[in-house]
């Protein structure tokens, strides 16, 4: 059987990674910290033990927000990538960078005092308008001009490079 | 959306802002925000007379036409910036409490557990005693949830 391996990295595609092990207790974040951290209203987080997390290309960049904690991010694109507590065994990856979120589903919430109070309601907003019917073509050409590094690992990177 | 202004920032307070007043709150669930914010959607406040009060923004051209603000130095998605606006990161306000997104962008591209997660198992306060034994021993370095004279602040333990 083939050896697991889950892959990810940065909107930019400076940074990838790759998991040789399954998941453990994917699950979001509401805690302040975390949704400082990622801009947001949680963080969306899953482990592996740190021996099996191996960056592939590049370098990630490391802030210190608190003295156990150290979280990783592109330093080129900023996208937010690993929660490690210093001196743990497993290191924790954000479930959006994965090149398959889908397969990452969240089971638990955690840091439920500072969870938005209308964090319910999100699910039942109005959903019909979309970018392309909203700004007419205006997807379309972001998709066409799209800098984002694609959902798997590449040869190269910049992508300019291998032209 | 009422009051304001409203300020806010990264994650190590390096770089805060202001907006006079704020617009639309979506989450745009796109793979492109997903990707730039490590998350599941993008959410997003339309900005109106922003300010830069302290340091500045580095950007990435997400496509031609978005560049995408960030800090450099602790990684906090902060901006999406087209020729027609700025939208800000909702949870790097001071008080995200205030952009309550009224619209849900992109729907169709949305992760297919998202509509779920808000009924996901809690785990009860002192139910578990290792995270509260760490939660006990953390020294934030967070920047506080509101304007500061002077960063950073004098001495990090």
């Amino acid at each position: 059987m083939a050896e697991m391996r889950i892959t990810g990295g940065c909107q930019c595609g400076a940074v990838r990674y790759a998991l040789h092990a399954a998941l453990e207790d994917p699950h979001i974040c509401h805690c302040r910290m975390c949704q400082k951290a990622f801009g947001s209203f949680f963080a969306p987080l899953g482990s592996v033990p740190l021996a099996r997390f191996e960056v592939t290309r590049g370098t990630i960049a490391t802030f210190l927000s608190s003295d156990p904690t150290e979280r990783g991010f592109c330093r080129d694109c900023g996208t937010p990538l690993t929660f490690h507590h210093v001196g743990n065994a497993h290191i924790s990856v954000a479930l959006g960078s994965l090149d398959d979120p889908a397969s990452a589903r969240p089971g638990r919430q955690y840091g439920l005092e500072a969870r938005m109070p209308w964090f319910a309601a999100l699910p039942v907003l109005a959903g019909e308008t979309t970018t392309e019917e909203e700004m007419g073509g205006f997807a379309a050409r972001i998709a066409s001009t799209s800098h984002q590094h694609p959902d798997h690992d590449t040869a190269w990177w910049p992508p300019e490079a291998g032209r | 959306m009422t009051g304001g202004p409203h300020s806010g920032g990264c994650q190590c307070g390096a770089v805060r802002f202001r907006a006079e007043r704020l617009g639309r709150a979506s989450v745009c669930h796109c793979r492109m925000c997903q990707k730039a914010f490590g998350a599941f959607y993008g959410p997003l406040v339309t900005g109106h007379g922003v300010t830069w009060t302290r340091g500045a923004l580095k950007r990435f051209a997400s496509s031609n036409l978005v560049r995408r603000g960030f800090c450099g130095d602790c990684g906090t998605p902060l901006t999406y910036e087209h020729d027609g606006g700025i939208e800000l990161a909702i949870g790097a306000f001071d008080d995200p409490s205030a952009a309550a997104p009224t619209l849900q962008v992109n729907p169709r591209e949305r992760q297919p557990f998202t509509d779920g997660i808000p009924g996901l198992p809690m785990r009860a306060p002192g139910s578990e005693p290792r995270q509260e034994d760490f939660r006990n021993r953390v020294i934030s370095h967070q920047h506080p949830d509101h304007d500061t004279e002077a960063w950073p602040p004098g001495g990090l333990i």
